[in-house]
């Protein structure tokens, strides 16, 4: 799995995305940061919870200039019937069919040949900033992301459970 | 049974309400008791006119001793089964106790766990999660085709001890007589001691006929009688050549 500080691999798969399928090539994304998450499947119990989560928290992911993508190794027909089923999804869906950008990013679950549970934010310099990946069912913290996200473009020490409007770190120290 | 087996081999099984083919399974899973228990009284009683006739001058104690030994067995036997059914009952109870405590504390475990087993028998993704999700309005059908997709679980899981126990029983006594009663109707010993033998291949190999051959469809079914023959005299005589070869180890015992 890469880790932070590693440059992040580039894509141009296919996506469901507004209601259609195109395609989504990453160096076109202009958002200051991007947060990347793989997921195990469409048509799923346990992944609607995230993905309905981040449209949810969009607007505010949106604020903090930051872009959201959803991978998993689906096709994009059945990305585009999801997100129907969900009611609409504001955020592409990348069909990664071939498992390629989850083995890149290291991880692809090689025996079941899906992406795991992992979450990948970026830099503006498109830089790996942070990473976290999580058993196969168990969905993660949408809210957590947010607070990471907040806390990297604060450009400040972040301490422990750090929230916006906490006290930072000291300047003149690094952790 | 008779009655039931006959229906549910002449009568198309699709035409039987539910409740009737679920019934007309159960009753076939008592095959195992049945062959089980007949195979076993037919040898043991084989096996213990073969070995005190060599033994024993008296014709009436030989029989006597037959008696007492198809008495013992089929308790024996009849006991067995109830307990093994009762505690295979036990577990499986426990199982789906828990299993289903698991199902309501984490439904959405469940559910994709269901999903996973109906997409590897062949429904697309999208199917069974519609599948899954239409079977979600209703708790009970999601927790009990749960519990027969992920656990292999069922309501036919649960065997009846005590009738479990009675087939054995009667299935060893029908078993044991078969012998026993040409040896008791011949005088002589050595006559009666082969007609019992003969019976018993006869016997073996007419389970194995009617049971894996007719009952089970088997594509030869002179074959699955043969096989069966092999397979339980085989072990008999296994057993009896291992006796040959640590009888002298008789001699060195005080």
């Amino acid at each position: 799995m890469l880790k932070p500080g590693d440059v992040a691999p580039d894509w141009d798969l296919p996506c469901a995305f507004d209601g259609r399928i195109s395609r989504l090539r990453f160096d076109r994304i202009r958002s200051d940061m991007v947060v990347l998450f793989f997921y195990p499947h469409d048509f799923s119990f346990i992944c609607p919870t995230e993905v309905t989560g981040f449209h949810r928290a969009q607007p505010a992911f949106r604020q903090e200039q930051t872009s959201i993508v959803g991978v998993s190794v689906d096709d994009p027909e059945l990305h585009l019937r999801w997100s129907q089923e969900l009611g609409g999804i504001s955020y592409p869906l990348i069909a990664d069919q071939d498992g390629r950008l989850a083995r890149q990013y290291g991880v692809l679950d090689e025996r079941e040949k899906v992406a795991m549970r992992a979450t990948f934010i970026l830099d503006q310099r498109r830089i790996i900033a942070y990473c976290v990946a999580s058993s196969i069912n168990v969905g993660r913290s949408v809210s957590e992301t947010l607070r990471v996200v907040r806390a990297l473009r604060s450009g400040r020490l972040c301490p422990a459970d750090w929230q916006p409007g906490d006290e930072f770190g000291p300047l003149d120290q690094k952790f | 049974m008779r009655g039931a087996l006959n229906r549910g081999l002449k009568v198309p099984l699709a035409v039987l309400k539910p409740e009737e083919q679920r019934r007309i399974f159960e009753r076939l899973a008592n095959v195992r008791e049945i062959v089980f228990g007949v195979q076993d009284g037919v040898l043991t009683t084989a096996g213990v006119l073969a070995g005190l006739s060599g033994a024993v001058s008296g014709r009436a104690q030989i029989i006597l001793s037959a008696l007492a030994s198809t008495a013992a067995g089929a308790l024996s036997m009849g006991a067995g089964a109830y307990l093994g059914t009762r505690a295979e009952t036990e577990v499986i109870r426990t199982e789906m106790r828990r299993a289903r405590r698991q199902a309501k504390a984490q439904p959405y475990i469940v559910q994709e766990s269901l999903l996973e087993q109906l997409a590897k028998e062949g429904l697309s993704r999208e199917a069974s999660y519609r599948v899954v999700r239409l079977l979600s309005s209703a708790p009970q059908a999601l927790y009990s085709t749960a519990e027969e997709k992920i656990y292999g679980l069922s309501g036919g899981s649960f065997g009846n001890p005590i009738a479990d126990g009675l087939l054995m029983g009667f299935a060893f006594l029908a078993g044991a007589v078969i012998p026993l009663l040409p040896f008791m109707m011949l005088s002589s010993v050595r006559a009666g001691l082969f007609a019992a033998l003969a019976t018993t291949a006869l016997v073996l190999f007419g389970v194995g006929y009617l049971i894996e051959g007719r009952l089970a469809e088997h594509p030869h079914p002179a074959l699955a009688g043969v096989r069966f023959l092999v397979i339980a005299l085989g072990a008999a005589a296994l057993g009896y050549v291992i006796g040959l070869a640590i009888s002298p180890l008789g001699a060195a015992v005080p």
